[in-house]
């Protein structure tokens, strides 16, 4: 006879109320790891999708996914003149934050794309296609909620969603949009009329007041458009991509760009452990930490729980040791309903998780190592949670029964 | 159990609490015989030392000293409680409180199954036994009702069936008939009789209700401590 099966049915609903909230906390555990292992995939889910060899940024910066970086436009000339370099692609990136014409909040990291060459074939597109022309076109994230085909005016153009890619977020977590670059930088260094106006007479005052000011076609010319003026170089970009002939030449390049005094050169996974180790890395500890903690007040509200089910049939316990039952029997009733207290609501946790968890702003990531896991600590919790009950029915008096 | 072996013997035992100016002889040198199918009514004022012996006799505290045997089994020598005390206490002791003490949790089959089952009984053979024990005490309808849905005469009934049903030396009923009126009270003790004579148990029965002593075999009284067994035989036996 299951006295653990029977104890469990003699009060029903007041079992399963109880499982249901340990099964939330549960829950909550199970999320604080889905969410944990979203951070990680989300935070190298850019520099993975690039498929690059090496990463050329800023001299003495960790840039561009770590820190801001920022070199010179004809470094990807530069680069791919060195032997062993198969192809150099610019990369740019910045953060958005708009309102749709709708009023809805718009915030993105804004990619721009090496286009031609690189039209974002490689990504993980979903639905629609990779970019068609060299501008106006755009390709966004799902979790960005936006629709294929639909517009959205950025700066003096609009842009149309050609493409939906999947899992594609920057490591603070907002939605990727690729655009081609020049549309990326024309987004990201656009300036109202009155700005361009103010600065290129305030440009023309500089050369008019020096020695060049007394050619006065040099001063007309210098209040022109700055990309109509040579000495103007274009706008930095962020990092400069390259792909290598072979793996075998990767030293030799990494060793003739450290030679280089302007810029710094990491490996694809290089740039990983940037990320995982800097920019994740306080969110990580922060996760883990708050993980640990509810593992903690779960295996604490276990023993409680069922500490108060041993309590209340304490009298049951003293009769079953007058009658002679032996210890296993009694031990085994309130392991076995700490362990089916537990099972109840590890399964409630997985249920809840598997249809909640896509519903949440970021990626939760749970895999079945992780469910194992979540077992196995709720199977530890649930024996060291009987420990306090069986204690307590250690103590539990036969003479209390005679006594009435 | 043999037949010509006492249900219960018991030689000396006795029992003291506290020390010094709390000292107090619960039980001395208490020595009797219960015979198989003979029922025996405890009598004695509160704190006479009645549930003193009860509880030595259960196995459940230890005396000072003494040797008792139930069904043949050592169960107490020079005072020391034997180890396999729980074995004789699933196989050679039976119970009967006030109160019914039925588990809440089980039904009344599962309550009576239950002493079977500690004991390795199988669940068919179990469930057999038991539902005969039901019958014969009446309460066979009742057998798939929790505690709580019989009456106090039911669930006596119930316990009673509990106390019985793996055929026990001793059965040790502690003021069974107190919260029975007159008619049940006499029902209960017709069937510790009963039981006595059909299955051979010795029946050691603790009451202050002196309105069914002529249902008993023999009457103890303590008083002190001092246990008195050569109280005469009522009449009707």
């Amino acid at each position: 006879m299951n006295l653990a099966v029977r104890d469990i049915r003699h009060d029903l609903p007041r079992f399963l109320l109880t499982a249901i909230g340990l099964g939330l906390l549960l829950t909550v555990v199970l999320a604080m790891t889905g969410i944990y292992n979203g951070i990680l995939l989300d935070a190298v889910a850019l520099p993975d999708s690039m498929k690059t060899d090496l990463w050329i940024v800023q001299r003495d910066t960790r840039g561009p996914f770590a820190e801001l970086s920022r070199v010179p436009w004809e470094l990807e000339d530069r680069a791919r003149a060195v032997p062993g370099v198969r192809g150099a692609r610019a990369y740019v990136s910045h953060t958005i934050q708009r309102e749709l014409p709708n009023g809805a909040p718009l915030r993105f990291t804004a990619v721009g794309l090496a286009w031609p060459q690189d039209r974002g074939q490689d990504l993980a597109i979903v639905e629609g296609r990779a970019l068609n022309q060299a501008h106006y076109e755009i390709l966004a994230d799902r979790s960005l909620g936006l629709e294929l085909g639909q517009r959205i005016p950025l700066g003096r153009e609009t842009y149309t969603i050609v493409g939906i890619t999947d899992g594609l977020i920057a490591s603070g977590g907002d939605p990727v949009v690729f655009f081609t670059r020049h549309d990326a930088q024309v987004i990201q260094y656009d300036q109202p009329n009155e700005a361009l106006r103010l600065e290129r007479e305030a440009r023309a005052a500089r050369v008019s007041e020096s020695e060049l000011g007394r050619d006065p076609e040099l001063v007309r010319f210098s209040g022109s458009q700055s990309a109509l003026i040579p000495s103007l170089s274009p706008a930095p970009i962020s990092a400069v991509m390259v792909d290598l002939i072979s793996p075998e030449q990767r030293d030799a390049v990494v060793e003739r760009f450290r030679g280089w005094r302007d810029v710094s050169v990491y490996t694809q996974e290089d740039q990983r452990q940037l990320i995982l180790g800097g920019v994740v890395e306080r969110t990580r500890k922060q996760i883990g930490l708050f993980r640990a903690l509810l593992v903690v007040i779960s295996t604490i509200l276990m023993g409680l729980i069922i500490y108060t089910m041993t309590v209340d049939k304490l009298h049951s316990i003293a009769l079953l040791k007058l009658l002679g039952a032996r210890r296993s029997v009694i031990f085994g009733m309130i392991l076995q309903e700490a362990l089916l207290l537990g099972g109840i609501s590890y399964g409630l946790a997985i249920v809840i998780g598997n249809n909640v968890f896509h519903l949440f702003p970021r990626r939760v990531i749970i895999g079945d190592d992780h469910r194992l896991w979540l077992l196995v600590i709720v199977v530890v919790i649930s024996m060291l949670g009987s420990v306090l009950g069986i204690k307590k029915a250690l103590a539990a008096d036969p003479n209390e029964v005679l006594a009435g | 159990m043999t037949n010509n072996e006492p249900a219960v013997e018991a030689h000396g035992i006795s029992k003291h609490y506290g020390e010094g100016n709390t000292y107090v002889r619960a039980l001395a040198e208490a020595s009797f015989r219960l015979e198989h199918g003979e029922v025996v009514a405890l009598l004695g004022p509160s704190g006479s030392g009645k549930s003193t012996l009860l509880t030595i006799l259960g196995l459940i505290n230890p005396p000072d000293t003494g040797t008792l045997t139930i069904g043949g089994v050592p169960a107490i020598t020079d005072g020391v409680i034997a180890s396999n005390a729980g074995l004789i206490r699933r196989r050679e002791l039976g119970f009967v409180f006030q109160r019914s003490n039925l588990i809440p949790f089980l039904t009344a089959e599962e309550n009576v199954r239950l002493v079977l089952e500690l004991d390795g009984v199988s669940r068919r053979q179990a469930t057999r036994r038991a539902r005969a024990m039901l019958d014969e005490l009446g309460v066979a309808d009742r057998r798939d009702h929790m505690p709580t849905q019989l009456s106090g005469g039911q669930q006596q009934r119930v316990a009673i069936a509990r106390a019985l049903v793996h055929e026990p030396a001793l059965l040790l009923a502690d003021e069974p008939t107190a919260s029975l009126d007159r008619e049940r009270g006499r029902q209960v003790m017709e069937l510790f009789r009963s039981a006595a004579a059909e299955r051979g148990a010795a029946v050691l029965v603790v009451t202050h209700d002196h309105r069914s002593l002529d249902l008993v075999h023999r009457t103890f009284e303590i008083e002190d401590g001092q246990l008195a067994t050569d109280v005469a035989p009522l009449s009707g036996t």
